[in-house]
């Protein structure tokens, strides 16, 4: 059994009157990844909204585990998410840099670690040697995650330029730029064919795997869902109405009866 | 082709016609003339009959023409498309040529006052417009009140050059540092908005500048303006006629004849001079991170916050550096004028740099030196038909927006390249 990652207690969002998310509770752990699947509208972009910053949780409490310390995620706003607690996210709808090159997108993302490093400018104006040498690192680093999707040979094309599906992984290393402890995925596979799905399931195993990130993933796509999910949390309404394995989740009564509906 | 275009093509500029017989009716054709000391108003259809032939005759032909153009697609043949790719292969040496032509410039034989006067003038925008260009071109917060930091750059550099006596050099820094706290001011309360709403928060500012230096008579004299601004030294050595005495002045001792131009051409060499750090200052931040940032949160915000990336921290940089130029500039303005006034910082200024900066393409350097030169020029060409200088500038805009919609030159260079890391 490997350890937990990210818990989340009682999570309730509000919009008003309306209850986007109610009363969850589920955990994810290291070296997992963790689905959260439903029908549409359920709340799981929301869940990943409140758990990156961009809304403040109306109640309940998300803990993140790194280096053995509990970091209560509610502290961090927007981007003090990924830049302290390391929680990375992706899009529904592809948020890349379009006019900028691949390569650039892929510094942008080592944005923080950089800009340390060239002394907030400074040292970068006067070309200093140590800044030189960080910015070759994170160039390594860049070329390094291009050639596992195989577009170090369009590392100096517009991001916009490529096709959707290197956009969709494209996205997705660079989420890995900034060295995350935890990785949210929105629809990743929202577009892909079956050749690139099967691409992306490998993307993903090997994140899981060799980089020991833990991943969150939204996902309709059941063939990715049900190829690499450790963890299945099924939310219909904002409430978990249930939580287990892929298999046991593909057997339950209960999602059967959320996608489809109920026999008169 | 055929006889459906053709039918086509005369019921479009018939209706043309008409449009313009609309408009040009009552503002060319009714004309008021004093007689018996009694408005009488005085047909001129003629008039009026030629240009809404002109105007009908030229939309057909342009629909044909257009037609023909549509035949001929696929071809890359714009000339635009042509320049760029031109200046994209040998843009370093054409960036050599034009500096090389820049330093010598002041000694060309047809270089006389009025010339000098005129790239003293172009200078300056092309400072303001690179300026500018980091906040427009690269952050893409749509400022359209930057004049009020060339004018606070331009009002601190006077207050401090005439009650404290200290230098150009002194107050020119001071000038950039105040210029650029008035940048961070401006940026707090905005940092929120994005597009439009940013556009008219930022006008508001630019004319709330305006209205307080207006205003605030105590220090800034009001509409009358702040007079008797010492001009710029030498580096300590004045560029008078007749120096004090025991003051040794610029032609004193360089053992020259005294002349005017002296002054002006030294003017002149310190905007190069400015506008240059101006350039090389942009072009090697927008290659750190923090330049990638701008960019990138001109792309998308959201996914800059997803990356960590501090989105307030990296507005406010873009304002407090783009303003922190603009009072360089500004602080050269007051210099070379030796009289501001709140005049000179009119709303029509923020638009001419912003409109030197968007027809220049967004972001590109070489983009705001072409339109300057072309926009200006073109209001100094038609200096002497008055009224009608702001026409072909509206009209230089409207071509330009027509054949380079996104600027002459829209190219965008990465700043780091694969190839060259390896």
């Amino acid at each position: 059994m490997s350890e937990t990652l990210l818990d989340v207690q009682n999570l309730t969002m509000k919009f008003g009157g309306l209850i986007a998310i109610d009363d969850l509770s589920f955990s994810a752990k290291k070296d997992h990844i963790t689905s959260i699947i439903g029908p549409n509208g359920a709340g799981k972009t929301t869940v990943f909204n409140c758990l990156t910053g961009f809304y403040k949780a109306t109640a309940g409490s998300m803990y993140l585990s790194k280096n053995n310390n509990k970091m209560d995620l509610k502290k961090f706003s927007d981007f003090k998410v990924a830049q302290k607690a390391g929680v990375a996210r992706t899009f529904q709808n592809i948020r890349l840099f379009p006019q900028m090159s691949v390569l650039e997108n892929m510094m942008v993302a080592q944005h923080n670690k950089l800009m340390t490093a060239s002394g907030f400018s400074i040292l970068g104006l006067i070309n200093s040697k140590s800044y030189l040498q960080k910015e070759k690192e994170a160039m390594e680093i860049s070329k390094y995650w291009l050639d596992i999707i195989g577009l170090t040979n369009r590392a100096d094309d517009n991001a916009g330029d490529l096709p959707y599906g290197d956009q969709r992984k494209l996205e997705i290393v660079r989420a890995m730029c900034i060295e995350p402890h935890l990785l949210c995925l929105d629809e990743p596979a929202a577009g892909l064919n079956a050749k690139e799905s099967a691409e992306l399931n490998k993307l993903l195993k090997f994140i899981k795997n060799d980089k020991k990130t833990g991943i969150l993933l939204i996902e309709h796509d059941m063939s990715v869902v049900m190829g690499i999910s450790d963890h299945v949390v099924v939310l219909n309404y904002g409430k978990k109405i249930f939580e287990g394995t892929a298999k046991q989740t593909k057997n339950s009564p209960e999602v059967i009866e959320a996608y489809l509906g109920t026999e008169d | 082709m055929g006889k459906d275009l053709i039918q086509k093509s005369l019921k479009d500029s018939l209706f043309t016609g008409i449009i313009a017989l609309a408009l040009f009716g009552p503002i060319v054709g009714l004309r008021t003339v004093a007689k018996n000391e009694v408005l009488v108003v005085e047909p001129k259809w003629f008039i009026v009959l030629l240009i809404v032939a002109f105007c009908a005759i030229g939309r057909f032909f342009i629909n044909i023409y257009s037609y023909k153009k549509e035949q001929r697609r696929g071809e890359p043949s714009s000339l635009g498309k042509a320049i760029s790719n031109f200046l994209d292969e040998k843009g370093a040496q054409i960036a050599i040529a034009a500096i090389a032509f820049s330093i010598i410039f002041p000694f060309m034989p047809f270089a006389d006052r009025y010339w000098m006067d005129i790239a003293i003038m172009m200078m300056t925008y092309i400072m303001l417009g690179w300026g500018l260009n980091i906040v427009i071109g690269l952050a893409g917060l749509l400022d359209l009140g930057y004049v009020a930091f060339y004018a606070v750059g331009a009002y601190s550099y006077a207050l401090f050059a005439i009650h404290f006596g200290w230098s150009f050099w002194i107050c020119l820094p001071i000038a950039g540092l105040f210029a650029g706290m008035f940048g961070i001011l401006l940026g707090f309360p905005v940092l929120r908005l994005r597009g439009d709403y940013l556009a008219i928060v930022t006008l508001a500012f630019g004319e709330m500048i305006r209205i307080l230096l207006l205003n605030w008579y105590e220090l800034t004299k009001g509409p009358d303006g702040l007079t008797g601004i010492p001009r710029p030294s030498f580096f300590g050595l004045p560029f008078k006629r007749y120096p004090d005495e025991g003051v040794e002045t610029f032609h004193t001792f360089f053992g020259l004849e005294y002349d005017p131009m002296q002054r002006i051409i030294f003017l002149y060499y310190l905007i190069l001079v400015l506008a240059l750090i101006t350039n090389a200052f942009t072009i090697k931040i927008r290659r750190l991170p923090v330049g990638r940032a701008w960019e990138a949160l001109r792309e998308d915000e959201i996914a800059c916050k997803s990356l960590g990336v501090n989105p307030r921290n990296t507005k406010l940089t873009a304002f407090a550096i783009g303003a922190m130029f603009g009072g360089f500039a500004g602080s050269f303005f007051a210099t070379r004028q030796a009289f501001i006034s709140p005049e000179s910082f009119t709303f029509i200024e923020s638009a001419i740099i912003v409109a030197i900066v968007v027809l220049g393409g967004m972001g590109s350097q070489t983009g705001v030196v072409l339109s300057t030169i072309f926009l200006i020029g073109l209001i100094e060409v038609f200096r002497d038909f008055e009224s009608y200088r702001m026409v072909a500038f509206g009209g230089a805009m409207v071509l330009i927006m027509i054949f380079r919609p996104r600027g002459i030159l829209a190219k965008r260079k990465p700043t780091i390249t694969m190839g060259k890391h390896g």
